[in-house]
């Protein structure tokens, strides 16, 4: 027989479709497509861009969205090459160096900066110490800012005028706040800031001294990306590329969260848009039986229904997708809209990937799961398909499954670029799906005995689900899912924003002291313990370099970069101390014990630990005060670096560093309003150093605060989206229930005795729904919280309300879903032949 | 009158179309005693199916009157309609109507259950035993074959042992063979139990066998009211 050319399939596929379109019945489908892709394209974009704008807050912490650092000027291509792509550009030169009065000296680290400066954040500076702050472009040439600590301890007046190297410049404000200063703000020596154009005058960078240059960068997403690429590959050894993600700790950590949530979400939304299409794919390819059977009858080979189905498919994909998409994008601007004043005002536009992953996430889910039905048909002689018999599924439609699924893991990687994320989802998700639902098909098999004892409505209702376990088994995992999903994002909102407000509690301490004589110390401690409801110990430090490791010089054993190669490079703050730190926790060995070993022990924090390849019982040699002194690793632990206390790398057993001269460092929160008493401090105490973070704290409360309202708002979206996904799924399941209720309403039942029916059906659906959702949830969650989001896992028992919440919303969904079902005419039992 | 199991007066029923509005059935009226047999006949489209549903309440007449055993159905809502079709009304279709979730026994205990028979599992056994399926009563419908599947469909019609039973083209889906078996069934019990059979077919010679006849063109009705 001759072969139907495909371009008559082509228009006969769109013709049939738009018949079927015509008589409602691609509506579940097109509109659990439409849905599923708009859902999933509106979380997608709204995180996405979300991130981004967080990202952007954080870049004040830079200074700029991306910073080159390296100990020589940047080669003139480099800059030429940010030029060439419009980016904003600003230098900062860093050294340290005597600042000298007429009968004063005092070490300073010397910040020298273009007018450009900052490219993100702002200035803050005063008219006086601890005078009000106020916003302000940097010192011009011939000026100099400086620290409040810096007229402190060189006795200066605004107005005065100060050496750096040999240049003289005037003091004109003091500076209260640099975006960029976060990292180290506790850092020994007080700054002083000065205009770029006098840094040759003083003379004091000269080839060989050390410097750091840093060059600030600002401009669009995709640029910056370009210029990372196009400077990548010539790179100096001792240049570095900085961006806002691993710009500073606190903020990185709560930012770090908020992305991968923001991911999961979308992920979540994927998974959701997944589930629709894949129950709705099967109900329209389930309905295809029988006129595909016929179009064989009437001569069509296999492959040529085959194809036709799938052209019809991939029309309706095309287009559900295509508008789902927009609608998404349109949603999300909606959504941006509503929190204009909420959120900061600059949104970046985001990439076409989410949209794209919605549109392909509906492909995959409508090709996958209705096409190995369909292609099921070709196996049997039409006159058996005619018989309207269900065929097994046969070995390679499993192929198509799998391969449906492994494409949405891939759509899932893409779209997250972490591969963590997307195998504890999906690989978790299929791992409950696949041993939860055997254990639903057992007991699905297993209640069928008991159910002949059951009353009528019962009987009704159960009956369907029971009749067809495999079906049941099906459904209530695809609605399992859907509640996953939807617990899951709750789940994790509730503890990433507990995690955000333990990070930074009301009192959290906003003033460091630095520099607290031997003698003063019990004295100061006293005072700030009466001003302060919250302070940090007094902690003793001595400047020491880590000069060896097992007798091996460090140098040899730390890679060139690397957080260790960081640490050696400078001196530490070495403290020693009889009790483990507050926020500190023992990851290995044991804290000091009273048997003395052969060596003094200290205690090293973890992550500097395994960068310098130290474990328990290495021997450290420390340069301190000019002596080497040997000790031994006896643990390792790890700091909460986000938590504004005194933190040290090292700490020593007591008694071992006694010899040396050392200052105190504190940290203590004041309660607003105490400013003169501070004053006051300052004056009493006039070697220590006190450091305001108020404004870094404010800083970073701002971002957590948009962070957590941000994970709100996608959390409401993908409880919005899951509804919406559970109605769609729902609408597929109902053709069969809708004719039974036609019957029974001709046999004379009442509407009474069907919403019995239904409830008891829908419930029992649900509920098995929620307890599969909440089994998934707690173990995804387990592999969420272990591999990527670094939390504490613990088992939640509120998860155990799901099968309730699912028996209600299922149950409520169903009911409102089948009213078709309910008020179908019974007549129609008689027109359908 | 008063013997009168079901009557009809002035039935119409009109739909909207595209081309305004169409009259399936005109002016229908019919009377029915109890023990009475009355087949339905004409050509696809002449409006066989649409009387039958407005006899049995499955629908409403645009104007006219239906009363089912002493129950005026135009005042009825859906759920009391439905009430007097549980107490007074079986059905046969052409496709069978069984439900896939239920068994032979149970698709025939559905009529009982919702009279609240308590002996429902025992009167739906004898009818099956009645229609030569005793040894078929745990078979899903999926199990049997179309015959057997009507046959299970006529015991459930008569197992609420209604006054009125309607057939839709009993016959329509099945060979000649058990076409008429199901025929002989059907006629049989109708006069074991006495009940007004109301059937719907095209075949001439299933309608001979009914006391009356209705014939229907273009939802009128053209006999002249003739009875045998």
């Amino acid at each position: 027989m001759k072969r139907v050319p495909i371009s008559r399939l082509a228009t006969l596929a769109l013709r049939q479709l738009l018949r079927d379109a015509r008589s409602g019945e691609l509506r579940v489908l097109f509109f659990a497509l439409l849905i599923a892709v708009a859902a999933s394209t509106a979380i997608g974009y709204f995180g996405a861009r979300l991130n981004d704008a967080m990202l952007l807050r954080a870049t004040e912490f830079l200074g700029a969205d991306l910073v080159v650092r390296g100990s020589a000027p940047a080669a003139p291509e480099q800059i030429e090459a940010g030029s060439r792509l419009q980016l904003d550009h600003a230098r900062v030169v860093e050294f340290s160096s005597v600042i000298a009065t007429d009968d004063n000296l005092q070490l300073a680290s010397v910040k020298a900066a273009d007018s450009h400066y900052p490219l993100r954040g702002e200035l803050r500076s005063a008219a006086a110490p601890y005078q009000p702050e106020q916003a302000s472009q940097g010192p011009q040439p011939g000026e100099a800012w400086a620290e409040a600590r810096l007229f402190a301890a060189l006795n200066l007046q605004v107005g005065d005028l100060i050496e750096v190297g040999n240049k003289q410049l005037q003091l004109t404000r003091v500076l209260t706040y640099e975006p960029d200063r976060v990292g180290d703000f506790y850092s020994l020596t007080p700054r002083v800031l000065m205009h770029i154009d006098d840094l040759q005058a003083t003379g004091v960078v000269q080839p060989g001294s050390r410097v750091s240059y840093r060059e600030l960068w600002r401009g669009p997403a995709s640029q910056l990306q370009a210029y990372q690429q196009a400077i990548q590959a010539d790179l100096q050894p001792h240049q570095r590329i900085e961006t806002a993600k691993d710009g500073n700790r606190q903020i990185g950590g709560a930012l770090g969260r908020a992305e991968r949530y923001l991911n999961l979400a979308s992920l979540a939304a994927v998974l959701l848009a997944g589930v629709a299409v894949a129950l709705s794919a099967s109900r329209f390819a389930s309905r295809r039986f029988d006129a595909s059977a016929l179009l064989r009858c009437l001569g069509l080979s296999r492959r040529e229904a085959l194809l036709l189905y799938t052209l019809q498919l991939a029309y309706l994909g095309a287009l559900a997708s295509i508008v789902g998409a927009l609608l998404g994008w349109a949603a999300q601007h909606g959504l941006f809209f509503l929190l204009r004043d909420l959120v900061v005002s600059e949104i970046p536009t985001a990439t076409l990937w989410p949209a794209l992953a919605g549109i392909a996430t509906g492909l995959v889910a409508l090709a996958g799961f209705a096409l190995p039905p369909l292609a099921a048909l070709g196996r049997v002689p039409p006159l058996r398909v005619l018989r309207r018999d269900m065929l097994p599924v046969p070995p390679s439609t499993w192929l198509v499954y799998g391969a449906a699924i492994v494409a949405l893991g891939l759509i899932m990687w893409r779209l997250s670029l972490d591969l963590k994320i997307t195998l504890a989802l999906l690989g978790g998700g299929l791992l409950a799906t696949l041993v939860l639902g055997g254990l639903l098909l057992l007991t699905l098999q297993g209640l069928r005995r008991t159910l002949s004892g059951a009353s009528l409505p019962w009987r009704l209702g159960l009956g369907q689900l029971l009749r067809h376990p495999l079906a049941a088994a099906g459904q209530s995992l695809a609605f399992g899912l859907i509640l996953l999903a939807m617990a899951l994002i709750a789940l994790l909102r509730g503890e990433l924003l507990d995690t955000w407000q333990e990070q930074l509690p009301e009192d959290t301490p906003n003033h460091f002291v630095l520099n607290v004589l031997p003698a003063d110390s019990a004295a100061f401690g006293e005072r700030i313990a009466a001003l302060s409801d919250h302070s940090a110990p007094l902690y003793p430090v001595v400047p020491g370099r880590l000069v060896a490791i097992n007798g091996e010089p460090v140098r040899q054993v730390v890679s060139k970069e690397s957080q260790g190669e960081r640490a050696i490079r400078r001196d530490l703050s070495l403290t020693w101390a009889s009790e483990l730190p507050a926020d500190n926790r023992l990851t290995a060995g044991r804290w000091w014990n009273d048997e003395p070993g052969e060596l003094p022990g200290v205690s090293v924090e973890a992550e500097l630990a395994e960068s310098l390849t130290v474990k328990l019982g290495d021997r450290l040699s420390f340069t301190v005060g000019g002596i080497t002194r040997d000790v031994s690793v006896t643990s390792l632990r790890e700091v909460n670096w986000d938590s504004f206390q005194p933190n040290f790398y090292m700490i020593f057993e007591p008694h071992t560093l006694q010899d040396v001269p050392a200052t105190y460092m504190t940290s203590f929160h004041l309660p607003p309003g105490k400013d003169r008493e501070l004053v006051q401090l300052a004056r009493d105490f006039p070697s220590a150093t006190i450091l305001q973070v108020e404004a870094l704290l404010g800083q970073l409360r701002s971002i957590l605060a948009q962070v957590s309202l941000a994970v709100e708002y996608v959390l409401m979206f993908v409880l919005a989206a899951g509804l919406a996904v559970l109605f769609a799924g729902l609408q597929a399941t109902l053709d069969e229930r809708i004719r039974q209720g036609a019957l029974l309403r001709a046999l004379g039942a009442e509407r009474k005795l069907l919403l019995k029916a239904r409830r008891a059906e829908f419930g029992v659906l649900g509920a098995a729904s929620g307890l599969l959702a909440a089994l998934g949830c707690e173990l995804v969650s387990a592999l969420l919280y272990h591999f990527v989001f670094d939390l504490r896992w613990q088992p939640h028992p509120w998860l155990l309300v799901l099968p309730l919440i699912g028996a209600l919303l299922v149950g409520g969904a169903g009911v409102i879903g089948t009213r078709r079902a309910l008020n179908a005419s019974p007549l129609s039992v008689l027109r359908e032949d | 009158m008063s013997d009168s199991i079901l009557n009809a007066r002035n039935l119409s029923k009109v739909v909207p179309s595209a081309e305004g509005e169409l009259a399936i059935l005109e002016e229908v009226s019919l009377s029915l005693d109890k023990g009475d047999s009355l087949a339905i006949i004409g050509t696809s489209g002449s409006g066989k199916s649409t009387l039958l549903g407005l006899l049995a309440g499955l629908d409403l007449p645009s104007s006219g009157e239906v009363t089912l055993a002493g129950h005026r159905l135009g005042e009825l809502d859906e759920d009391q309609r439905a009430r007097v079709r549980a107490e007074h009304v079986g059905f046969v279709f052409q496709s069978f109507q069984l439900l896939d979730s239920l068994n032979a026994l149970e698709n025939v205990m559905l009529p009982l259950e919702l009279h609240g028979r308590r002996d429902a599992q025992t009167k739906a056994s004898e009818l099956l035993e009645r229609v030569g399926l005793g040894a078929r009563l745990h078979h899903y419908p999926r199990q049997l074959s179309g015959g057997e599947q009507q046959r299970v469909a006529v015991a459930r019609a008569f197992a609420a042992e209604p006054e009125v039973l309607f057939a839709d083209e009993p016959t329509g889906n099945l060979d000649s063979h058990t076409g008429a078996n199901i025929t002989e069934l059907l006629f049989e019990l109708n006069r074991e139990r006495a009940t007004t059979l109301v059937l719907v077919t095209h075949d001439e010679r299933l309608a001979q066998r009914c006391q009356h006849l209705l014939r229907l063109e273009g939802g009128r009705r053209v006999d002249d009211e003739q009875s045998r």
